[in-house]
């Protein structure tokens, strides 16, 4: 595996996506090169970051209430 | 004296106690998931109330042809996106006429590789901040990565919700991630954060 197709998988390796023949051949590459470990270690700080910057929000009270009103005139 | 109960008409298969148990089991325990994509997919909490709400009464007038305990969380979020993509097409005379499969994906890392490889800049870009850059994003961008990065979706899942192969869930993904990461990118050099490279 040369750098191009590790970086082109790098997203669904971190997704746990690939097969583990992908997997083993990505972890490999990864372990003996520096900079594509380095852009690994950056994208999985990208996809926590928005993970923390997104999950925070929930459905207002005030809509529980009208779902409930509406379903079941409550 | 006691009567015994009355037999439910044989018109209703499932009693609506029961109906509406099994739907506050599994379906209403997903509400703030439908209301963070349909917040993202609208962009304003007004219209995600009503979309929330459109879906909330689709889905349960027609639970009884979702096969119970499957996914109900994938089969409401399918109910909500059509009923968004309905309203979106109405609304928009002109819907978007960007080919998104078409959108070359940017690479970031390369740029910020020399002077913050760790990324120590996202961590100055606020929540709002974030949310803003995402709504920017194409729709067909937008809700595939509000599925996958927001609600930890699986691939064959968000395929399913949006009727796309895996395939084109995986590249357009790809290319939302990096669209939104260079939108990221871009603030925070506007911002200071970050030097960047000269352009």
């Amino acid at each position: 595996m040369n750098c191009r197709e590790c970086v082109e998988h790098l997203y669904e390796f971190l997704d746990r996506e690939v097969t583990p023949e992908l997997e083993q051949e990505i972890r490999a590459h990864l372990e003996d090169c520096p900079p594509c470990e380095e852009q690994y270690d950056f994208e999985e700080l990208f996809l926590k970051f928005l993970r923390a910057r997104c999950k925070t929000q929930g459905a207002p009270t005030e809509l529980k209430k009208r779902v409930l009103r509406e379903l079941f005139g409550e | 004296m006691a009567k015994s109960p009355p037999v439910p008409p044989a018109s209703s298969p499932v009693p609506v106690d029961e109906k509406r148990a099994s739907f506050e089991r599994e379906a209403l325990v997903h509400l703030d998931v439908l209301y963070r994509v349909a917040l993202r997919l609208t962009g304003n909490p007004a219209d995600a109330d009503d979309l929330v709400q459109e879906t909330m009464l689709k889905a349960y007038r027609a639970w009884d042809q979702y096969e119970k305990g499957t996914n109900a969380k994938a089969w409401m979020l399918t109910i909500l996106r059509h009923a968004f993509i309905n309203e979106y097409r109405r609304r928009t005379r002109h819907p978007e006429t960007v080919d998104v499969d078409a959108i070359e994906p940017y690479a970031v890392f390369p740029d910020v590789q020399d002077e913050d490889p760790q990324g120590a800049f996202f961590d100055k870009i606020v929540d709002d901040q974030v949310l803003r850059a995402i709504d920017q994003l194409p729709v067909a961008f937008r809700e595939t990565l509000v599925l996958s990065d927001v609600e930890g979706m699986s691939y064959q899942e968000i395929a399913g919700i949006l009727g796309v192969p895996v395939g084109t869930v995986k590249s357009r993904l790809f290319r939302a991630r990096q669209l939104l990461q260079g939108k990221l990118y871009d603030y925070a050099v506007e911002m200071g954060y970050i030097k960047g490279s000269p352009a």
